[in-house]
């Protein structure tokens, strides 16, 4: 059974858009490849939060695609029979997405790429963040604290291998460590994400290198937020670890107030109301002087709207510090 | 072979070499692998590796040990991975200091969340028995269904959310140590007791071999059948639950994707051990040694540094091994 999760507020329809005054709310579909993390569910409310969707100008729905590319397929078809104005697609693989684009495309319908890629042309507009980015900058900052010319001991705690935040975040963890040829990366092994594995990993990481290991660098918070928990199994100082995640998950958030990791944010309400903004402009048929209406243009100056007609926008990264977690921990009650 | 008669105790037999190498192939292997693994890394022999071992073994470890009263009863439980989920989440809820995932009034004591996820557990095991027994619908149905369905309640109780935070007393069960031994542990080898003398010692344990090996039989020696399947079931259950609340405990959240698989090792663990899938023949140390040799292999290979997917390769063909030499065991009848 299709899991579906109605955002659309029952609202009357409000007259503040032109194009949308007599007709119907515009349809916006969102295929998502799977509503069980934290992420993804911070992904979907900010969806609900947009402006439009608040003052009933537009209908969202968020197809749950359950970790399964053939399914994500099949909501696709529901959506271009049911003939959504356009759809808002997190594809859960790089490849197996694309015939999923082909088909709306075919049907006309405009498709807007967030937060993981697909490898297909035909995308209408990507709204993310760049991975290898994140990988350079929590690479950077264990180098940082460990100290880049002192040199030390790091391990790296990888996503699921082949899947495109892994080897994006990999690569920027590279590009890091190779402006410091004195450290050293002991240990590089897939903890699939999972904390449970990161733990076990990093326990048995411990039992052979001890307290050599100056860094860990985790490739995201679920995995860092594991060793965390290894190094204290092991009657270790935490604070004796430079270690670093990434995501901003809220756990991680709380770990970075207790001074024991640092966190790199991936926007989640940014990526998912800025490609609401570009669903909305291209389903309305890009009206000229059109202006997105989520806040987070403003926020990000660094990503100009340019009239909707950039094919990529990149949402900047934010690294949580004891400055702005509690902040952070605020949006997320 | 003697297990089926178990009522009547150990029959006495001639030593055959060859038989031996069958009855003790696994002891044989686990034992060739722990003095490999000693030759090859200096620290394998470790306390504090030997500990890690056991600790990381405890909870794949009590879900074998339920999953063997089930599978000696001539049934299979494929719904512990998802009741580990529904108990550690619904438990977890009850002892969390996060105000968004509290339940109202809390956090509760430890001993009260702790009875409650046994509770959890007890139920699902016990909705799986009584259809099992009422109704004769093969256990693999059933628990395939509730596999689905508690992964379902675990996602609706939480909105799908993780529940952090979690009460000092609650996490005791997964990072505190009784005399230098980790909590994990201690309570492994409780429940491998418990369970031990249950099957060797008691009537009820009697009653789960002869209901495995010919259930018409059972019956007409006066043995209630359905209270016998029902019952391992409930075990089987409970066990899970506490499984899920160890593994919170451990990572000091608890995911609603926790769990995912965890069948499979448990069941592994138990055919790995000698266990037969056709019922009524097989022995709770057998799942111990099953579970240890999965334990170790895995943490071998991490401190070889070798990959993970050839854990996964290594545990295939063990699997196989473990179920050709029962094949022969039982030709040999």
């Amino acid at each position: 059974m299709t899991r579906l999760l109605s955002l659309s507020s029952a609202l009357a329809m409000a007259a503040g858009m032109a194009a949308a005054q007599d007709a119907e709310p515009l349809r916006i579909g969102a295929a998502v490849y799977g509503l069980n993390a934290e992420f993804m569910q911070i992904w979907s409310a900010a969806l609900e939060q947009h402006p439009s969707v608040q003052d009933g100008s537009v209908e969202v729905t968020v197809f749950d695609g359950r970790y399964d590319a053939l399914v994500q397929q099949d909501q696709f078809e529901t959506m271009i029979t049911e003939g959504y104005d356009a759809i808002i697609f997190v594809p859960i693989d790089i490849e197996a997405g694309a015939a999923a684009v082909q088909a709306a495309a075919d049907a006309g319908i405009p498709v807007i790429g967030s937060n993981t890629r697909v490898n297909s042309d035909l995308l209408t507009a990507y709204v993310g963040s760049n991975d290898v980015e994140s990988g350079r900058m929590e690479a950077e900052y264990v180098l940082g604290q460990i100290g880049c010319e002192e040199g030390g001991n790091v391990v790296i705690l990888e996503g699921p291998i082949g899947q495109s935040a892994q080897i994006q975040r990999l690569e920027g963890n590279q590009e890091a460590l190779a402006a410091c040829p004195n450290v050293t990366v002991l240990e590089q092994q897939t903890a699939n994400w999972s904390r449970a594995e990161a733990q076990t990993l990093m326990e048995n990481w411990l039992t052979t290198h001890g307290d050599t290991i100056d860094g860990v660098i985790g490739q995201n918070d679920e995995m860092a937020l594991g060793a965390i928990e290894a190094i204290k199994g092991a009657g270790l100082n935490v604070s004796d670890f430079a270690i670093a995640g990434i995501d901003g998950i809220t756990d991680a958030l709380n770990a970075v107030k207790a001074g024991e990791m640092q966190s790199i944010l991936q926007d989640a309400n940014a990526q998912a109301q800025g490609a609401l903004d570009l669903a909305i402009f291209h389903a309305s048929g890009m009206p000229e002087g059109w202006e997105p209406q989520s806040e987070i243009w403003a926020q990000y100056p660094d990503m100009p709207w340019n009239d909707g007609a950039d094919k990529e926008y990149n949402v900047p990264w934010t690294p949580v510090t004891a400055e702005n977690v509690d902040a952070l921990l605020a949006t997320r009650q | 072979m003697q297990e089926r008669v178990a009522a009547g105790g150990p029959a006495l037999r001639r030593a055959d070499p060859r038989d031996l190498a069958r009855r003790y192939g696994i002891l044989i292997a686990f034992a060739v692998l722990c003095v490999v693994l000693a030759l090859v890394n200096d620290n394998f022999l470790s306390t504090r590796n030997i500990l890690n071992v056991l600790r990381q073994t405890a909870i794949n470890g009590i879900l074998a040990i339920g999953m063997t009263f089930v599978i000696l009863a001539r049934g299979i439980d494929l719904s512990v991975g998802s009741v580990v989920a529904l108990a550690g989440i619904v438990a977890a809820s009850l002892a969390t200091t996060s105000s968004t995932a509290m339940v109202a009034g809390g956090p509760y004591p430890a001993a009260l969340a702790i009875l409650v996820g046994l509770a959890v557990g007890a139920a699902c095991g016990a909705v799986n028995g009584a259809i099992v027994a009422r109704f004769n619908v093969p256990s693999f149905v059933v628990t395939l269904a509730m596999l689905s369905a508690a992964r379902g309640l675990a996602l609706l109780y939480a909105e799908g959310r993780p529940v952090p935070a979690l009460t000092e007393g609650f996490r005791a069960m997964g990072t505190g140590s009784v005399l230098g031994v980790p909590m994990p542990v201690v309570i492994f080898a409780g429940v491998f007791l418990v369970a031990w003398w249950v099957l060797n010692q008691s009537r009820f344990g009697r009653q789960v071999y002869a209901v495995g090996g010919n259930p018409h039989a059972a019956t007409v020696s006066g043995i209630s059948v359905p209270f016998v399947r029902l019952s391992v079931f409930v075990i089987s259950g409970a066990l899970a639950g506490l499984a899920g609340m160890m593994l919170a405990a451990r990572t000091g959240s608890a995911l609603t994707q926790a769990g995912i698989a965890y069948e499979l090792d448990a069941i592994a663990a138990v055919v790995i051990g000698g266990t037969s899938l056709a019922g009524g023949v097989g022995r709770v140390t057998g799942t111990l040694i099953g579970a240890l040799l999965i334990g170790v292999m895995n943490n071998g290979l991490d401190l070889m540094g070798v990959e993970s997917y050839y854990q996964q390769v290594i545990k295939g063909v063990l699997i196989v091994a473990a179920v050709m030499l029962d094949q022969s065991r039982s030709r040999r009848d």
